[in-house]
């Protein structure tokens, strides 16, 4: 069965909404292309049920898969750069002075998808750190048990370094692994991949220094938004960083975070005593 | 000593590995793949069915030259070459294609997936410009690594070849003295 | 801004010109590396040059180096598009003076993310 009109319809809207992405009509065979392998994995016979069922019952993390699937920007390096310059410029330096020189920072990249993120934060740390390697542990956790491994592996196609990976890090920090490309194992040392589900009691992990936690809220609602802002804080060092997506901010969800303009990018910081 | 022939053997005493080693139909069609999806259209799929080209098909190719020498030879009907050139350049594609719209695009088709290929085998090699035609024989049966697709219905085939005749007694389970060739990779 | 497109293949001249027209480039275009300065030495000095590496006459590589021999360039920014995908190859060309690296197939939103990252492109068209 090919995608019926309401389907691509309400793919249409939440995309939109999601992402601002606009899919113009007579795009339904990319929603057919891109969504199929998911429905597949779901044991779902074709497209259009795979939708009618998230579309009667919201599902966060399949509402997300489908986003992420539509929106083929979400997998680029330095998508967003901002939140990875303000790492560099300012939260390592404060952060190095803080702490006594054999503790190991901790950073979170809590929606790591395929491991383009926790990368992007170690091969950063490695070239500006001269001890990168044992001054930082980076913790890379997703919902998708695929995204884990994939992230675990450090194995990317051409298409994939080709989107926003500058060519400088690519010959420094990957080798060829056939057609594929693998990061150093220094790199894999420096990042430990891990299942966990952002909307339920989280895992004894941190605590974090730095939390990456972007394009994640705008999939759920308020009260689950608050409830995962408060979880993530209760793994936060007091002085720690938190970086949301560009389009996601603490504001007006939840008041225990103090707002710090670094840059062309913010960060949010637990308000002390909240 | 054992006569099974692991492909080490061989190897190691002729220095000159046949395509089969190397790369396989998966590693073929997922770059081939990436290059439809990326050039052609991304609704573009390639299906792994074999069909029967026309006796006047059309070749692009461009030749390796390394540790393994050949070419990675893409054949189909010379209208389907066509076809292949309109999806290519899109909203580009000018009214009435000439023979050299077709020769251009479909040999560059040819230069992507072959510089895809050559990376993906032991270098360093060079790659040669596209050339279009004939496709160039098969000089090695033993030597060729060769996936036929369907695109949009249509057979299109994609042969990564050896360029050079079969080694004398290099068969496999061969027990004799294999006489040793000069290395051929030093032509880069 | 300007950008000098110089490719051996006129469809994928036209590729890489349509992408960059879209993002409000203004483009000229060059069959090989030796045209390419030739558009140069007209001058008709562009932001933004891509390059293929195999060419005939003069390839991307001799291009990159003919042009960092040259101060009057010095603002250019040089990004090679190529096939040639060997970890060796992208070496080779960032040390001749290339900025970045697109590898043959790409995608135009690879292409928009590399000149984003090289300060190409205002930040609301780079996302």
């Amino acid at each position: 069965m090919t995608l019926t009109a309401t389907s691509f319809d309400w793919v249409r809207a939440l995309v939109h909404k999601e992402s601002a992405i606009v899919l113009q009509p007579g795009k339904e065979y990319l929603v057919e292309a891109r969504l199929l392998p998911i429905a597949r994995q779901l044991g779902m016979p074709d497209v259009s049920q795979f939708v009618e069922s998230v579309r009667t019952r919201p599902d966060p993390d399949k509402t997300r898969q489908i986003v992420e699937a539509l929106t083929t920007n979400e997998t680029s390096w330095f998508r967003d750069g901002d939140p990875f310059t303000a790492l560099t410029s300012t939260v390592m330096p404060a952060l190095l002075a803080a702490r006594g020189p054999n503790e190991r920072l901790q950073i979170w990249s809590a929606a790591c998808s395929s491991g383009q993120e926790p990368y992007t934060i170690a091969m950063l740390l490695e070239d500006s750190l001269p001890n990168a390697a044992t001054r930082v542990a980076i913790t890379a956790t997703d919902l998708s048990r695929e995204m884990v491994e994939r992230t675990k592996a450090g194995r990317f196609s051409q298409l994939e370094v080709n989107r926003g990976l500058p060519a400088p890090m690519l010959v420094r920090h990957f080798t060829r692994a056939g057609t594929e490309w693998e990061v150093s194992p220094t790199l894999r040392r420096m990042v430990s991949a891990s299942e966990c589900n952002l909307a339920a009691p989280l895992p004894r992990l941190g605590p974090f220094d730095v939390v990456y936690l972007r394009n994640v809220l705008i999939y759920f609602d308020l009260p689950t938004k608050q409830a995962i802002l408060r979880r993530v804080r209760d793994l936060m060092r007091p002085d720690g960083w938190l970086f949301l997506g560009a389009a996601e901010t603490t504001l007006g969800v939840d008041d225990s975070w103090e707002r710090v303009v670094i840059g062309r990018s913010s960060a949010y910081r637990p308000l002390k005593g909240a | 000593m054992s006569t099974v022939d692991t492909g080490e053997r061989r190897r190691a005493a002729d220095g000159r590995p046949v395509i089969t080693e190397l790369i396989d139909e998966a590693t073929v069609q997922s770059i081939a793949e990436d290059a439809w999806t990326a050039l052609v259209g991304e609704d573009e799929f390639l299906v792994p069915v074999p069909g029967e080209l026309p006796a006047d098909a059309l070749s692009s190719w461009v030749d390796v030259v390394g540790p393994w020498t050949g070419s990675v030879v893409l054949t189909t009907a010379r209208e389907t070459a066509a076809d292949l050139t309109r999806a290519l350049l899109g909203d580009h594609a000018p009214d009435e294609l000439e023979d050299e719209d077709v020769a251009d695009a479909f040999g560059e088709i040819a230069n992507v997936v072959g510089g895809n290929v050559k990376a993906a085998l032991p270098g360093p090699s060079g790659l040669s410009l596209p050339d279009v035609g004939d496709a160039p024989a098969v000089r090695n049966p033993a030597d060729v690594c060769r996936l036929d697709v369907l695109w949009r219905g249509q057979p299109l085939t994609i042969s990564v070849q050896g360029a050079l005749p079969p080694l004398p007694g290099a068969q496999p389970h061969n027990e004799g003295a294999i006489p040793a060739l000069p290395e051929n990779g030093a032509s880069l | 801004m300007r950008a000098l497109v110089i490719d051996d293949s006129r469809a994928m001249r036209r590729i890489v010109s349509g992408t960059l027209e879209n993002l409000g480039f203004e483009v000229n275009q060059a069959g090989d590396g030796r045209e390419g300065l030739d558009v140069l030495a007209d001058g008709w000095v562009p932001d933004l040059v891509t390059v293929d590496w195999n060419m005939p006459v003069m390839d991307g590589l001799q291009f990159v180096s003919a042009v960092r021999a040259n101060p009057a360039y010095r603002a250019m920014t040089i990004m090679m598009v190529t096939s040639e995908s060997e970890h060796t190859q992208i070496v080779r060309a960032l040390a001749a003076g290339a900025h970045e690296y697109v590898i043959k197939p790409f995608t135009a939103d690879a292409l928009r993310d590399k000149l984003a990252l090289l300060g190409l492109l205002p930040q609301e068209a780079a996302l």
